[in-house]
């Protein structure tokens, strides 16, 4: 007999059934409304991307073949690669190996260097260098490119990575001592890999600050696509030849895109299991203290001490003199004025495609998703010079107008923003919502007071962000600022281009000064976002 | 329609019946059910996730909708509450069409109250503000009522200033259930808001809620997929499976004589064996057993509950004890059963099988269950058969 006996177990009662979070159910592209003003956000932020593709399309063979394949772009080519190859794997190492130090050891002091490893980040590249040409005149070249940009980059690298690793489950470490695996092998077999997608991320990061940079190296007269588009568009408002060292440019950050994502590959941040994780033991140090500490305080002295000392030393230099300008007054409250119209229209566009890509994970938010990937790497000489020549060519009346600018700023600053937003609306499930309205109120009343409500401490941090590129960024402000534009990063240029550091150097602090909070903002996030 | 006691003159229960007028379903027979789903569909992405679901609970009662995840229980609760549309049906509440073909009442507009599974509850607001905020009163007046919703689900008064991440998961519960009693619902709907708790929780929290819903006088629908919850809580259970509901009844009725096999293992474990039915004798490897209004004869699965089979002295069955697992109060007895032999006084049937089937049954003794032993059985009631094919 083939059937004799069955005893069924019925499913055990403490079995848990969860339905996944996001929700697959409902409609599959999302409300159209949203949908539609999605799509038109998405459009803008292309406009970069098209315009580059554009102007290439529309200049004929010979004159791209002749631009493009020149000494000077050679000469480009090399300096840029050069860059990027030296300067990301030192971010790495620097980022990585500080983050290790700080998380995972008996470092003494680790939760001041903690901060102190993040700090730099407050600093602005071409204040940086303004530092370091002060404290030696002859820097340049590849060299004083690579230091600048290590110093001010590594940051990208070790805030990622250190939320990732103080978040770590140690339960997989324990696991894979009791598997035989020394602390060492286990760092190398275990802890390394897990560090990937942050390691990736942040390279990427860097790499891409790296092409956009424009004040950090001109101050330095070191060239690259970015340096010398500008001059190009500058001297001779030559559109084709600044059209196609763009072209090349933009070519260079889709390849990084790729490059990242490959590195990605399928890997997630994943922690099987509920429960709750201890915390992580950290390695013991022993002899190594002394030599990690002086490491420590050397890192932190060249990225902190060398422009905090040289800042100062002008401040003083300059005396009273320097405070009294009536400039000094009006660039800060223009940046303050910038920051905020910047960040509130960037919030603003963000919060549409937040809201799709959490609600409604569909094909639509996919698509979308990888415009905003695509269009956020595009650098800020770039978007400036599409804007410019779109606004001259189609839409004159708002030409070197504030609206453009500001535009500027939520292309530039949208995937800050949208970070923030996803994450806290991630924090208000649909539940939440429908509990609102089974509870009487209509569904836009719940969303005011459930969703937009819990919401808004994460649109205030990202925010906050867009606010801290903003009163930092150069290069698109110079381009598009409506005349008489004078915010604190303009007038630091123009007064350090003309030798003029005394005078320069209260912007500079200025600068510091906004930019400080909001970087330990940033780093309290990520370790908050990283446990998600 | 008979009037139900929290559908008092000026709550927001009575507004929303007046102004959704709809007409009573002459089919749906029963005066008093208070809920009335008529041949629901719903599909997602051309998947069909209902399939034509009837269902009527009357005023009062609670009904728990037990089935499998994926078979559509979740889905059905929403078109309920209001927060999607059937793709067609009708659903009637307290006689008003909620909706149907040309009408559909938003989920705030319906006089239900939804309890989600983790309770849902805001986090950014206290657990008074969590109460009061379906509230039309404001000051004083809300501030009282929910010192009253939170007496009437056990918690004190002193509650009200907590935050929801204070509260353990059986509180956050009952304070998920405050919240959607404040506005004097027609309809509760539970959604598996018991499973996130841990066992001993789970069952305190279970019989609470039950407890205050029944003085209430709230008519209850229960969406879970743990049986025993279902059996344990409801009135009616209706029992879901691939978006169709399988069998409606007293959990009783339900649990002993469940109308196919899918339900029968559901429900709880069961032992199935082959058997020849002739008349409303069942003839197997455990003897003629007497089987309830037979659907079929011949062939056929039988289908008893562990608990049905009996280690007893005398007893006229024999098997050997294969292996047991001890579970402390009980062990479960998997047993070799003898096959069936032609003795002195009983001549065989030529249809009877007479295989020497395994089963599974529980017994409180462990010490007599020893791999082995030969025990007598018996059975005692009635079985139930499923067509062979």
């Amino acid at each position: 007999m083939d059937f004799s006996t069955s005893t069924a177990a019925a499913q055990p009662p403490g079995a848990k059934v969860r339905r996944s979070a996001a929700g697959g159910r409902g409609t599959r592209l999302g409300p159209w409304p949203v949908v539609a003003l999605c799509t038109l956000i998405a459009a803008f932020s292309l406009l970069p991307l098209g315009y580059v593709v554009a102007a290439t399309a529309n200049t004929g063979w010979d004159t791209i073949i002749a631009l493009v394949f020149r000494p000077r772009v050679g000469e480009l080519l090399f300096n840029t690669l050069a860059l990027v190859l030296i300067t990301v794997p030192l971010c790495l190492v620097l980022g990585i190996g500080g983050a290790w130090l700080a998380e995972r050891t008996s470092l003494a002091g680790h939760k001041a260097w903690s901060v102190l490893l993040a700090a730099p980040l407050a600093i602005p590249a071409f204040v940086n260098s303004y530092a370091w040409v002060s404290a030696i005149p002859s820097l340049g070249g590849i060299l004083g490119g690579v230091l600048i940009s290590v110093l001010s980059y590594f940051p990208l690298v070790y805030i990622p990575v250190a939320a990732v690793l103080s978040r770590l489950d140690p339960a997989l470490e324990q696991s894979a001592a009791s598997l035989g695996l020394g602390p060492w092998k286990v760092f190398f077999r275990v802890v390394l890999p897990q560090l990937r997608l942050a390691a990736a991320g942040g390279a990427l990061l860097v790499a891409l600050h790296l092409l956009a940079e424009y004040g950090a190296f001109a101050m330095i007269a070191f060239d690259t696509f970015t340096t010398a588009i500008y001059d190009q568009f500058r001297s001779t408002f030559n559109g084709s030849a600044a059209n196609m060292l763009a072209g090349v440019l933009v070519l260079f950050c889709l390849l990084l895109l790729l490059a990242e994502s490959k590195t990605r590959g399928r890997a997630r941040y994943a922690r099987v299991g509920g429960g709750v994780q201890s915390n992580p033991q950290r390695l013991a140090l022993g002899a190594f203290q002394l030599p990690a500490q002086l490491g420590l305080i050397a890192l932190s002295a060249l990225a902190l001490g060398v422009p905090l000392w040289h800042v100062g030393r002008w401040i003083i230099a300059g005396g009273a003199a320097i405070w009294e300008r009536q400039d000094l007054l009006d660039a800060l409250l223009q940046t303050l004025g910038y920051g905020l119209a910047g960040a509130a229209a960037t919030t603003v566009l963000a919060f549409p495609l937040a809201y799709l890509a959490v609600r409604h994970p569909g094909p639509a938010a996919k698509v979308l998703e990888a415009v905003n990937y695509i269009s956020s790497s595009m650098p800020g000489i770039v978007v400036a010079l599409a804007l410019v020549t779109i606004t001259v060519h189609n839409v004159p009346a708002i030409y070197q107008t504030s609206v453009v600018l500001v535009a500027a700023y939520a292309l530039l600053f949208m995937p800050r923003a949208l970070v923030n937003l996803r994450a806290g609306l991630a924090q208000a499930p649909r539940e939440l919502d429908e509990a609102a309205q089974a509870l009487g109120k209509p569904p836009f009343i719940a969303f005011l007071r459930v969703t937009l409500r819990l919401s808004a401490p994460a649109a205030a941090g990202g925010a906050a962000l867009v606010f801290l590129g903003i009163v930092n960024e150069l290069t698109a402000t110079l381009l598009l600022a409506p005349n008489g534009t004078r915010t604190l990063a303009t007038q630091f240029w123009a007064l350090s281009s003309e030798i003029d550091y005394m005078g320069a150097a209260p912007y500079a602090l200025l600068m510091i000064v906004l930019s400080a909070p909001m970087t330990y903002l940033l780093f309290v996030q990520s370790k908050k976002a990283a446990g998600q | 329609m008979t009037s139900h006691p929290q559908d008092t003159a000026g709550s927001p229960a009575t507004d929303v019946t007046a102004a959704t007028p709809g007409r009573t379903f002459a089919a749906s027979g029963v005066p008093t059910d208070h809920l009335v789903i008529e041949n629901v569909r719903k599909g997602f992405g051309g998947a069909d996730v209902l399939k034509g679901v009837n269902l009527a609970v009357a005023q009062g009662r609670t009904t728990a909708i037990v089935g499998p995840s994926g078979s559509g229980k979740t889905t059905l609760l929403r078109l309920i509450a209001g927060f999607s549309a059937p793709d067609s049906g009708r659903i009637a509440l307290g006689g008003a069409e909620i909706a149907g073909e040309s009408k559909w009442v938003p989920a705030h507009r319906r006089s239900v109250g939804y309890v989600a599974q983790d309770g849902a509850l805001f986090p950014h607001l206290s657990v008074g503000a969590n109460i009061a905020f379906g509230l039309q009163q404001r000051g004083r007046a809300a501030a009282a009522r929910v010192a009253e919703l939170l007496e009437m689900v056990s918690l004190d008064a002193a509650y009200a200033k907590r935050r929801p991440h204070e509260l353990s998961g059986g509180q956050q519960q009952r304070v998920a259930l405050a919240r959607a009693l404040a506005r004097q619902p027609q309809l509760m709907l539970l959604d598996e808001p018991f499973s996130a708790l841990d066992a001993g929780l789970r069952v305190a929290t279970r019989r609470a809620v039950s407890e205050t819903l029944e003085r209430a006088g709230v008519t209850t629908i229960l969406v879970t997929h743990d049986q025993a919850e279902a059996l344990s809580f409801a009135d009616q259970v209706a029992v879901m499976r691939d978006g169709e509901l399988a069998q409606i009844g007293s959990p009783f009725v339900v649990y002993t004589r469940p109308s196919d096999r899918a339900t029968a293992e559901f429900l709880g474990d069961a032992v199935i064996i082959e058997a020849w039915l002739e008349g409303s004798l069942a003839l197997c490897s455990l003897g003629g057993i007497p089987v309830r209004r037979p659907p079929v004869q011949g062939k056929v699965h039988l289908m008893l509950r562990p608990e049905q089979i009996r280690i007893a002295d005398g007893g006229p069955i024999r098997g050997r004890v294969v292996d047991t697992d001890y579970f402390g109060p009980e062990t479960t007895v998997r047993i070799q059963l003898e096959p069936v032999k032609a003795s002195a006084g009983r001549t065989l049937d030529p249809h009877q099988p007479v295989g020497g089937e395994i089963i599974s049954i529980r017994h409180w003794n462990a010490m007599l269950a020893r791999p082995g032993t030969e025990l007598s059985l018996k059975v005692v009631g009635e079985g139930v058969v499923f067509p062979w094919d």
